[in-house]
């Protein structure tokens, strides 16, 4: 996760060290710091800081240590990294095994949105379920991966993956 | 060079014809004719030391049915020790159950020192080690390029052009069969059984059509790239395999409306080979409609390179079958210390 965020810092020696420790020592990755010393607000120095953490748990580390510290957090902007998720299911599928699959996939953690559409087939008694949808983590995708390949098997339905 | 062609089906007289007509290029390039001093199809054979007139096969196998006059009463072992032949070009057809008679065919000469040259699945997806080993052991070339996407240059690229790079996968439509039926299905919203009918009626799905559209061919041939590119030790049961037979026009209508398109993707990457129906977005390099095979190879210098070409067919397999036949013929020469 990317975060870009507006900080004030009180103007006395070492608070740049002071508000960044906290970001390597939760194992963040700095990618930038814009110190803007000529725009003090309310006594206090601006800092722009742009760092990637893994996990939103990390940010949240982050926030408590800046508010044990009296940094003042006056703006943040958090850019997920998403990963595709789409699966077609093809088969005998029932009403309520489209169900079963939608709560499955709702309490997994790490997936961003979902969208499930179905068809039925004129020719022949099977349906069609497409499944898209973001992952905002990557170890997500694998877990996604086998609950869907689970479902085919089980099922014995045809899974149709996307090409990564 | 004298060659011996074992299987005189469609691939049979479409390199028949190949020899036939590049002589020119193997004089003018090598300095030598290349011979055909032996052919056999499953019933008869036919040999001269001095070689054969390829038109005079073609003729034979087209009025009766037989490459030779005499019956095939002897076996390949008898045959390699009585005629005197450089490269045996091994072209029966696939049988993915024992191998056979190819496996035997192949084994055979590679133990008499004689060079291979096949477009046959069947062996290799079966005993590609235990045949490579064999051809090293005899200091002799086992050469297969045919025997993946016909005249997609696939092997020979990876192995030969890209020897400096890491390879860290491949992944293609390597049977076209499914592809046309997949594109019908999509463009004309057929049912799977029509396209599948229409694939029959057009000469490109066999009547028995199980190894098309169940992947078991795409599954032999991503066994041999697994072991030709990727040096793995695996057969045609490591695959992963889904066919397409259980896709309906309704989920080809679904992904459409998500601007994709399904096709059968077989895929090597992190030491796992799988065969299966993929949605593909549409104008990616492996959405291409039509019979045609194509395959991206991920490397770690180039990045992404793809190679297509059409994959099965009379002159496409020759012109992979020649493409071994002339490194062969290279090879000799530089060993031979000539120019």
């Amino acid at each position: 996760m990317n975060v870009n965020v507006d900080l004030r810092l009180k103007d006395v020696p070492g608070q740049l060290v002071w508000a960044l420790e906290p970001i390597s020592a939760n194992d963040g990755n700095i990618r930038g710091v814009v110190h803007h010393h000529d725009a003090m607000m309310g006594g206090r120095i601006a800092v722009n800081v742009t760092f990637e953490v893994r996990t939103e748990k990390t940010l949240e580390r982050i926030l408590d240590i800046w508010k044990e510290r009296e940094i003042d957090v006056v703006r943040m902007d958090a850019v997920y990294e998403s990963f595709p998720v789409q699966y077609l299911l093809v088969g005998n599928i029932s009403s309520e095994e489209i169900e079963a699959i939608t709560r499955g996939l709702e309490s997994m953690d790490g997936l961003a949105s979902l969208d499930i559409r179905f068809t039925g087939s004129v020719t022949s008694s099977k349906r069609a379920a497409m499944v898209t949808g973001k992952a905002i983590r990557k170890e997500a995708l694998d877990q996604i991966e086998q609950f869907f390949r689970k479902h085919a098997k089980d099922g014995g339905y045809t899974l149709i993956r996307g090409l990564d | 060079m004298d060659v011996l062609i074992a299987g005189f089906g469609v691939i049979g007289q479409g390199i028949t014809e190949v020899i036939r007509d590049k002589q020119e290029l193997f004089r003018k390039r090598f300095g030598e004719e290349v011979r055909i001093v032996g052919a056999l199809d499953s019933r008869s054979y036919s040999v001269d030391p001095k070689g054969l007139d390829p038109s005079a096969l073609l003729t034979r196998k087209l009025a009766t049915g037989r490459v030779g006059a005499k019956d095939l009463d002897l076996d390949i072992r008898q045959l390699t020790d009585e005629l005197d032949y450089d490269v045996m070009v091994e072209v029966s057809p696939t049988n993915i159950v024992d191998g056979e008679p190819g496996s035997t065919h192949i084994r055979t000469a590679l133990q008499a020192g004689r060079h291979v040259v096949t477009a046959n699945k069947g062996p290799l997806a079966l005993n590609f080690h235990e045949l490579s080993s064999l051809a090293k052991k005899n200091h002799v070339q086992l050469r297969y390029e045919a025997s993946v996407g016909g005249a997609m240059p696939v092997i020979n690229l990876s192995r030969e052009l890209l020897m400096g790079e890491k390879i860290y996968s491949i992944r293609g439509i390597l049977n076209g069969t499914c592809n046309f039926i997949l594109n019908r299905m999509r463009e004309e919203g057929l049912p799977f059984a029509s396209a599948l009918r229409e694939a029959q009626e057009l000469g490109y799905a066999e009547r028995d059509p199980t190894y098309d559209i169940d992947g078991v061919d795409s599954a032999c041939k991503l066994t041999i790239l697994a072991n030709a590119i990727f040096g793995m030790d695996v057969t045609y049961a490591d695959v992963l395999r889904t066919g397409i037979r259980g896709v309906t026009e309704e989920a080809i209508a679904l992904a459409a409306e998500q601007r994709k398109v399904v096709r059968l993707i077989g895929e090597i990457a992190d030491g796992k080979l799988e065969v299966s129906p993929r949605l593909v977005p549409v104008g990616h390099p492996l959405s291409i409609g039509g019979t045609l095979n194509v395959a991206q190879i991920i490397t770690d210098l180039a990045g992404e390179i793809t190679v297509a070409g059409r994959g099965a067919g009379r002159k496409e397999t020759a012109s992979a079958l020649l493409s071994d036949l002339l490194a062969i013929l290279k090879d000799e020469e530089t060993r031979r210390g000539t120019k």
